[in-house]
């Protein structure tokens, strides 16, 4: 019997170093100094929280270009130069309508479908809506579009198109009565929904989500697959009181309600930071991770579509990140923005989260390295980030794994509070092929949010990604969704539409970036 | 004459009256004020300081009531110190003779000293609630004071609050690393034996496993009290441990609303409430304030109750890391269900004994002491977080409640609860019979 159970534990050991030895580990540049890039998340402690970045094409070039939260410095965005695999270049833009006070970050999206880019920027005080005009110049676009922006700590926002809708419903989520700066505990503001009005030409009055517990991240999803995407809502328990996890029903034509526990949605309490989701799996249904402090969380559906249940895994899977992995600082990390990537083009989604000290909590780690854990064969994650060349020890918040120049390959751009934000080339050479795809389609919601685009992958599995507007930690991005394609040089797609229809399966090439539409085969996109 | 002498009499027992029963509430609202928003604040900091677990946030209304206590005992002609009484507590800081003091300043300067020490690692706004209160309150109780006065009694307040925080530091709890998750603290191996319960990496080892070697308050050593061990662990479906693991799976599937709405009202979460002995320094501070109780006998409640419970939740962690017993989920996924869970998140760490019941006999014991058996209460703790008040027709009832509140949210058996408030009772009776009054 000893003998047994010694040789299956020598090949389980075997196995596991044969996967870790297979995973590639991608490589990153630092190219800050000479990106461009110079902008510092300041303020004391209303902007203790923030600190986003925006991606998203704002001259049409298809080049993402960088919208990043200044808080008591002024945003700015910063255009993108950068030649197709080339360093990263940028440009501060001037003029643009976008040099906001106060911002603590912003999500793209085409409120109108009129084909250009809008911002939500969220802020201290009033948040902001910016319809795009193009050229990267915005206008603001609160009064004309009766967007009610509140006067709040604006932390987290996400919006989803409802069945019949041209205009999105938008979700503004904030934190703590800033009236009550001594003791906030218990002070949480109301989050807020607006719904188009009925000439779906600007908005209706707002729609308090009550109760409200101090939020950092906001997130519609299709959960379950059933077509119509719930408000996830993370909440940061060092404020609330009586507070937890929330999600909401936002069903067409009814009020919003929260999914209670008799349907299955369990009482969870963190310091909820930032969500990421992504079918890690295979499974069809999307996963979510859960920045916090000290342990982060790693959710898996658990019991199956009918119910919203979910199962911790982040202990077993390796994604729990609690402390640092590098510098020595042994007390408890900070976990603020996150997000599921795939950043080898290996096929399997990574996970990176952004890392940082609130201010100088001593129970915390104040040397706090941003983690990038690979995803292994088996399921289970490995950090990565030092290898990677990605280390750095300053107090970061939002982020975006985002391809800055186009090459297949993820960079990475990071904002850190009183210090400059930080980008980084992905300059691996050893990676998979990979497939980058747009999403458009003709009416009001002109980049499918609420899609879900599915490729095949060569071990007969299906990656799944949803495509959608919000979480992480106030920050978002646009444009092409990426897939790593491992080995593959050509592989098949299809897109199940916000409306429910189901694309047919397109064959497409690896290494390629390509425009999908209902009516049309996929359209191969060629820079300008 | 007689009328007179009638007179007299009645004068003169007013007049003992009026002397021995000290400043009450009704007579000083500022000294009401001073405990009631220190108390009040350092409930949130307890809630807010991520290393404050049960047994940390026990010791600290510990030392607190103690510091309290001997800042007003020091000025009383009735009440006498605990130096001497408590272990390793040495004679504190006295009044200079003939000179004034303000009662109202000691305590706030004592709190403001103490306050800043043991909530050093709060988080940025805990830092800035103790700052903004301690500014708002001295210039409160100063207010109209002699200057002399003033800086005489700002000393007095701090030395006594050093001289706390100086007995404080080598009792063994001063210093709590990594959350209180020792990392190489080597796991009992075996069936019988806990387990981590959850996914938080932190948590794979179970919290503070050498509380119940530190310094106990009141009670002289930690074996003074008699801890009976649980039953015999057996995996055997006709025996009595099993019998107890159903009765919790059973129990857990069958809440009524009440049984749910309890086991709710006392989770005491760290992190997410005042933890066990926050509730109860919580019910203490409700009816000292119903009540407006004096000043004297509201010290002596504070420092009684913060000692028992500090007692209490170091026997309750000697007793968990001797028996090293596994939780109701553990064995009930093992051999009832393997997917049954509890209603209430399993603490990490063991089973046997329930700290809660520990901690909520020694209460019982104190209270009823201090307030007479069949004392009705309305405990309002869980109001902010949404949870309906709960009444009670004595403190053992409530303590009786608290206790079985543990197997309802399936996180220990009846004979941890049991015998826990046995223990606690018994840990009680040493911190009711210190004796305060001279």
């Amino acid at each position: 019997m000893f003998k047994i159970c010694l040789s299956a534990s020598l090949l389980f050991l075997g196995t596991a170093a044969l996967a870790q030895a297979g995973v590639v580990v991608p490589h990153f540049a630092d190219e800050t100094a000479n990106s461009g890039i110079h902008s510092i998340y300041k303020g004391d402690w209303q902007y203790m929280v923030g600190g986003g970045v925006a991606a998203f094409d704002c001259n049409g070039d298809g080049f993402p270009d960088l919208f990043i939260a200044g808080g008591e410095n002024k945003a700015k965005l910063f255009v993108n130069k950068s030649k197709r695999g080339g360093a990263l270049k940028f440009e501060e833009a001037t003029s643009t309508g976008l040099e906001f006070d106060r911002a603590t970050g912003a999500y793209p999206i085409d409120i109108d479908g009129d084909g250009i880019m809008d911002l939500v920027v969220m802020r201290v005080g009033e948040s902001q809506v910016m319809r795009g005009l193009g050229d990267c110049k915005f206008a603001a676009a609160n009064t004309s579009w009766n967007v009610d922006g509140g006067d709040a700590w604006g932390t987290a926002f996400s919006a989803t198109w409802e069945k019949g809708n041209t205009m999105p419903t938008l979700a503004f989520g904030t934190y703590i009565d800033r009236k009550f700066e001594d003791e906030p505990w218990g002070h949480c503001t109301d989050n807020w929904m607006l719904r188009p009005n009925d000439k779906q030409d600007g908005y209706g009055p707002r729609i308090a989500l009550k109760p409200s517990f101090c939020t950092l991240s906001m997130l519609f999803t299709d959960w379950n697959r059933s077509g119509t995407q719930s408000l996830r809502v993370s909440n940061d328990r060092e404020y609330y009181e009586g507070g937890q996890e929330q999600m909401w029903h936002v069903d067409a034509g009814e009020a919003p309600r929260l999914y209670s526990e008799g349907e299955g949605w369990k009482y969870v309490r963190l310091w909820g930071m930032g969500i990421a989701t992504a079918d890690i799996n295979n499974s069809g249904f999307p996963s979510y991770f859960l920045s916090s402090m000290a342990d982060q969380r790693m959710q898996l559906l658990s019991d199956g579509a009918a119910k919203p249940t979910y199962k911790e895994a982040q202990f077993a899977m390796g994604t729990s990140a609690q402390r640092p992995y590098a510098g020595g600082d042994e007390r408890s990390s900070t976990g603020w923005h996150t997000q599921f990537e795939d950043v080898n083009n290996d096929g399997l989604y990574d996970l990176f989260i952004a890392k940082g000290n609130v201010d100088k909590m001593p129970d915390f780690a104040s040397k706090d390295p941003n983690n990038l854990l690979l995803q292994k064969p088996d399921g289970n994650f490995m950090e990565s980030g030092e290898k990677a060349g990605i280390l750095s020890y300053r107090n970061h918040r939002g982020a975006q794994l985002v391809d800055l120049n186009l090459d297949g390959k993820l960079d990475l751009v990071v904002v850190a509070r009183r210090e400059n934000a930080e980008v980084w080339r992905n300059v691996s050479n050893d990676l998979g092929h990979f497939l980058e795809v747009k999403l458009v389609e003709d009416g009001g919601n002109r980049n499918a949010i609420g899609a879900w685009v599915e490729v095949k992958e060569a071990n007969g599995k299906t990656m799944n990604r949803e495509n959608f507007v919000g979480g992480g930690h106030v920050s978002g991005k646009s444009g092409f969704l990426h897939f790593g394609l491992a080995s593959e040089t050509a592989t098949q797609i299809r897109v199940i539409w916000p409306d429910g229809t189901k694309g047919e399966w397109q064959d497409v090439a690896a290494d390629k970036f390509y425009e999908l539409s209902k009516s049309a085969p996929p359209k191969e996109w060629v820079a300008k | 004459m007689k009328l007179l002498q009638r007179i007299v009499v009645i004068l003169a027992l007013l007049a003992v009256v009026l002397f021995n029963s000290g400043p009450s509430f009704a007579d000083a609202q500022t000294t009401q004020e001073v405990i009631l928003r220190w108390y009040g604040l350092i409930n949130g900091l307890v809630r807010h300081t991520p290393t404050y677990s049960p047994p940390v946030a026990a010791r600290a209304f510990a030392y607190l009531g103690v510091m309290s206590y001997e800042a007003v005992a020091s000025g009383s002609d009735n009440l006498q110190t605990l130096a001497g009484q408590l272990n390793g507590l040495k004679p504190l800081p006295k009044r200079e003779a003939g000179k004034e003091y303000n009662n109202d300043i000691v305590l706030n300067a004592a709190l403001v000293s103490f306050t800043q020490v043991f909530f050093e690692n709060t988080g940025p706004f805990g830092l800035k609630a103790m700052t903004a209160l301690g500014e708002q309150m001295t210039t409160k109780v100063s207010a109209g004071v002699a200057p002399d006065v003033v800086e005489r009694s700002v000393a007095h307040g701090k030395a006594i609050a050093t001289a706390i925080i100086d007995w404080s530091k080598n009792d063994g709890g001063a210093v709590i690393k990594n959350m209180g998750f020792t990392e190489n603290y080597k796991m009992k191996v075996g069936p019988q034996y806990w387990v981590p319960t959850n996914q938080q990496a932190l948590q794979q080892v179970p919290l503070l496993p050498g509380w119940g070697n530190n310094r106990t308050f009141a009670i002289p050593k930690i074996s003074a009290c008699e801890l009976k061990p649980p039953i015999p662990y057996s995996e055997k479906k006709s025996s009595a441990f099993y019998k107890e693991a159903y009765e919790v799976y059973d129990a857990g599937n069958h809440l009524t609303e009440d049984q749910r709405a309890l086991a709710i009202f006392w989770s005491d979460d760290p992190l997410l409430t005042l933890t066990p002995a926050g509730h109860g320094v919580s019910i203490a501070l409700q009816i000292l304030k119903r009540d407006n109780v004096d000043l004297e006998k509201s010290v002596d409640v504070l420092a009684r109750l913060g000692v028992a419970q500090a007692d209490a939740m170091i026997g309750a962690w000697h007793a968990k890391y001797i028996y090293g017993l596994l939780r109701p989920v553990t064995y009930i996924q093992r051999h009832i269900d393997k997917k049954w869970e509890s209603l209430l998140i399993t603490p990490p760490f063991p089973d046997y004994l329930s700290g809660h019941s520990v901690q909520a006999g020694s209460l019982s014991v104190v209270m009823t002491k201090e307030f007479g058996d069949n004392f009705a209460f309305e405990d309002k703790t869980g109001e902010s977080d949404g949870l309906a008040a709960r009444h009670f027709a004595s403190f053992n009832d409530a303590a009786q409640e608290a206790a079985m509140s543990r197997l309802y949210g399936g996180i220990h058996y009846r004979g941890a609860i049991e015998n826990g408030l046995i223990y606690g009772r018994c840990i009680g009776q040493y911190a009711s019979a210190l004796k305060t009054r001279r």
